[in-house]
């Protein structure tokens, strides 16, 4: 049976393990590729742009259709729900 | 052992939900059918809706019930491979878990709702992001041939689903992946290799 995982609460990333967690510090909801240098978490445009990129270079997918999948992605993360759903 | 009301809701609509599951396997998601369910699972069709308000409701949680089967099943099998075969073979066993749902996923992909659309891109995307890990560390080591990440996945999930979608040409009723997916491994990596003939194991990175 699959063990229980718990997720990056800004990109859905599975944190499996300490070095995945910002800083590799389990108390940090969220990974390391949310995170910027100093551990605190990036802000919704950073994390938009990171997501979009990586589908983008993941399967070749044209720019615009990286970015709404990318935000749609989001608006479902604790980290981003309530607050820029719409945007 | 006596069940308690909401107890035995739960259990039927976990009935509900498996007969759906059954039906899917066999003809899909979108064209799929309340008043089959209903049978199925020895409800009244009725009770169906008490459960799922709308036969769209019923396809999203099926859907997305197999979806994150498939990317469970996925995590796990890709935990402590790191080898690129390692990584084609945990893929193909976390589809061959699989094998009916994620076929029709594939060919119904473009009237599956946006969220169950997304949910795919994102499957894909950690697939491929292992895929091009796995590659890098090979062709540092001088065993395959650079190729971008994106046609590194898009190569062998075009030939991953040409098989599956095809099924009935290649393996009529029966599993694809147990039948071929050793050939496409060892295929693929035949591709990537940079050895001048077929090595025998081009994998063993
Ligand atoms: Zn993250």
């Amino acid at each position: 049976m699959t063990e229980p995982t718990t997720t990056c609460i800004s990109c859905g990333m599975p944190l499996r393990s300490a070095e995945d967690h910002a800083k590799g510090d389990t108390s940090r909801p969220y990974c390391h590729h949310c995170a910027r240098e100093d551990g605190s978490m990036k802000s919704y445009d950073e994390v938009l742009q990171g997501m979009t990129a990586f589908l983008a270079n993941a399967q070749g997918l044209d720019q615009a259709v990286a970015r709404t999948a990318a935000k749609g992605m989001m608006a479902s993360l604790p980290a981003w729900a309530p607050a820029r759903a719409q945007a | 052992m006596p069940t308690s009301r909401a107890q035995k809701k739960e259990m039927t609509r976990q009935r509900i939900l498996d007969a759906a599951l059954a039906q899917c396997a066999d003809r899909g998601f979108v064209g799929l059918r309340t008043a089959e369910v209903a049978r199925a699972t020895g409800v009244s069709h009725g009770a169906v809706f008490s459960h799922f308000p709308t036969r769209e409701e019923l396809v999203d949680v099926t859907v997305a019930t197999v979806g994150r089967a498939i990317s469970d099943r996925l995590h796990a099998e890709l935990r402590g491979a790191a080898g690129l075969r390692e990584i084609l073979t945990a893929h193909l066993a976390a589809i061959r878990e699989h094998e009916e749902h994620y076929r029709w996923l594939a060919i119904e992909w473009p009237n599956l709702p946006p969220q169950v659309q997304r949910a795919w891109l994102g499957i894909q995307s950690a697939i491929s992001y292992h895929l091009h890990a796995a590659a890098e560390r090979a062709r540092a080591r001088g065993e395959i041939r650079e190729v971008p990440q994106h046609l590194l996945f898009n190569t062998w999930i075009a030939l991953v689903h040409h098989y599956l979608i095809h099924r009935e040409l290649f393996a009529p009723g029966r599993s694809v992946l147990d039948e071929r997916g050793a050939e496409l491994i060892d295929h693929f990596l035949y591709l990537l290799s940079t050895a001048p003939t077929r090595a025998s194991d081009p994998g063993s990175n």
